[in-house]
């Protein structure tokens, strides 16, 4: 198996995007991409466009962004996987170019949700589950996630202001990430009195809907080399499902087998555990979710994932920083986005672009992405 | 009216598993039991993982289960903002089947923790729809 490269990323601004629409944001990060790798789109003989599509106007939108990205007539197609739909679109671009069927390839995630009301948001939210036997009693996102944390709370002795530790440090975070939709820093007082959503989750415990687009231009092994000095390598791809149906899960819901399944795959592939990586993005969706992503990836044991909070080991400086671009919490969610804006800061970290935030001869960067209310989870391992 | 009477809001109108709403009807929770291997399904099923026979008969649940955890809603979709906030809850029957469910306004929230003992029951909305909650 030849090794796949990354040889360009492009990101957008994230947030309320009133100044575009899905196809000009699918450009702003393409056009950065290409800008990125120092190329022009002559090379790109095919497109994975990524999106939750239930969220865009446009119906089966690759055909509209292939169209102006001027990508026709090479091949395109839509990957949806919820909010994972651009870590997995990158899987699916690794598997076409392995293959041979394509050499150079543009994985490009966007989502535009603020031109949707909150009402059609939230009738869309509501169906986020098994809309045959959890709908129908008025299920949520949130409630979902909040139940896992009802679990770990009762479980563990897990509290709301150990949970909004996460949101603070990657509040943080984003304070200094341009392209993030929050850019102020939040205290811990802050997070908790803010209004419920759904118990024990309150609002600063959520990321928010967000307009944004990040794109990977990825490449076989020959081709990355001679397009750039800088390529970054796909090491592992790990990738899992879990029943969508929450009382079709098994054990107490204290963690995800869905991530702990796809970050054993990973680990595998790349040949790697988790002492190894030296740099993370884990998904954010709530606090509590990335207290359980510790855990299921093993940087902590089960029950423990607040001890590296409180002790500062996720921080830059400590022994795995994680979400140090802010995460989902401060860069809003753009759903089909959202893995490759992950792989967008980790490809910056590999190469030593990021900047203020750089982690110190960060060599190996993980990425774990969740699709919808944990049906999916994407587990990528990069290597500089 | 079809399926889409189950639930306090239902969204499928089309299943093979609408004679569930017969049983709620008369006051009585059923799952769905294989002919061939004897596998029970609850939710039901009309189809067997394991053999993929599709002939089922139905089966009286007890409702009696242990909650596994629980969330107050309190920020809806549209259809239940009304009646927020509202509590909902899986819980482990004593067949070794999950439920998802409302738990009923009835129940003391400040009693609710991971093990308490509830009982699965019918339960009839304003309209003429039918579900079960945990009370
Ligand atoms: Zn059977």
């Amino acid at each position: 198996m030849g090794r796949i490269g990354i040889i360009g990323v492009g990101h957008t601004k994230f947030g309320k995007r009133s100044d575009a629409s899905l196809r000009e944001l699918a450009f702003e990060a393409y056009s950065s991409a290409l800008d990125d790798a120092d190329m022009d789109s002559s090379k790109i003989d095919g497109s994975v466009v990524c999106s939750a599509t239930h969220y865009d106007k446009q119906r089966s939108p690759a055909g509209v962004v292939a169209e102006y990205l001027g990508l026709n007539p090479q091949p395109t197609f839509n990957v949806e996987a919820a909010c994972a739909s651009s870590a997995v679109g990158l899987r699916t671009g690794w598997a076409l170019v392995s293959s041979k069927l394509h050499d150079v390839m543009a994985v490009v995630g966007v989502q535009k949700m603020t031109e949707l009301s909150s009402e059609e948001i939230q009738e869309l939210m509501g169906r986020a589950g098994d809309v045959m036997w959890e709908s129908p009693f008025g299920t949520t996102m949130p409630a979902y996630y909040a139940m896992y944390a009802t679990a770990h709370m009762a479980k563990y002795g897990t509290t709301e202001e150990q949970m909004a530790l996460v949101t603070v440090k990657n509040r943080k975070y984003g304070s200094k990430n341009p392209n993030a939709m929050f850019q102020k820093p939040i205290t811990t007082e802050e997070v908790l009195k803010s209004r419920p959503v759904s118990a024990p989750l309150k609002l600063f415990d959520c990321c928010a809907n967000a307009d944004g687009a990040a794109c990977l231009i990825i490449a076989n092994a020959e081709k990355a080399k001679k397009l750039t000095d800088r390529p970054v390598w796909v090491a592992g791809l790990g990738l899992a499902s879990s029943p969508m149906s929450l009382a079709g899960r098994t054990g107490p819901l204290t963690s995800f087998d869905v991530t702990k399944n796809a970050a054993k795959a990973a680990y595998q592939m790349a040949g790697v555990g988790p002492n190894d990586v030296d740099v993370a993005e884990v998904h954010d969706s709530f606090s509590i979710t990335e207290i359980l992503n510790y855990e299921d990836l093993g940087f902590a044991k089960p029950g423990s994932g607040t001890r590296l909070l409180e002790k500062g080991e996720t921080e830059l400086g400590g022994k795995i920083p994680v979400n140090i671009d802010g995460g989902l919490i401060s860069k809003g969610h753009p759903v089909g986005a959202t893995g490759a804006s992950q792989l967008f800061a980790l490809t910056r970290q590999l190469r030593g672009e990021a900047g203020s935030t750089q982690v110190d001869g960060a060599k190996l960067g993980l990425a774990q992405n969740i699709g919808g209310i944990g049906m999916y989870s994407a587990v990528t391992i990069l290597r500089a | 009216m079809g399926f889409e009477k189950f639930g306090r809001f239902g969204y499928v109108s089309q299943t093979k598993v609408n004679p569930l709403l017969s049983y709620l009807e008369k006051g009585k929770i059923a799952a769905t039991r294989c002919k061939k291997c004897g596998r029970k399904y609850f939710p039901p099923r009309a189809d067997c993982l394991d053999c993929r026979h599709s002939i089922i008969e139905w089966v009286v649940l007890d409702g009696k289960s242990n909650l596994i955890t629980f969330t107050q809603v309190f920020f809806a979709p549209p259809v239940f903002q009304p009646e927020t906030p509202y509590l909902l809850g899986l819980a482990e029957l004593v067949s070794g089947s999950r439920v998802f469910a409302p738990i009923s306004p009835t129940v003391d929230k400040e009693q609710l923790k991971p093990g308490l003992e509830l009982n699965l029951k019918v339960a009839k909305g304003s309209r003429d729809n039918l579900y079960y909650w945990l009370e």
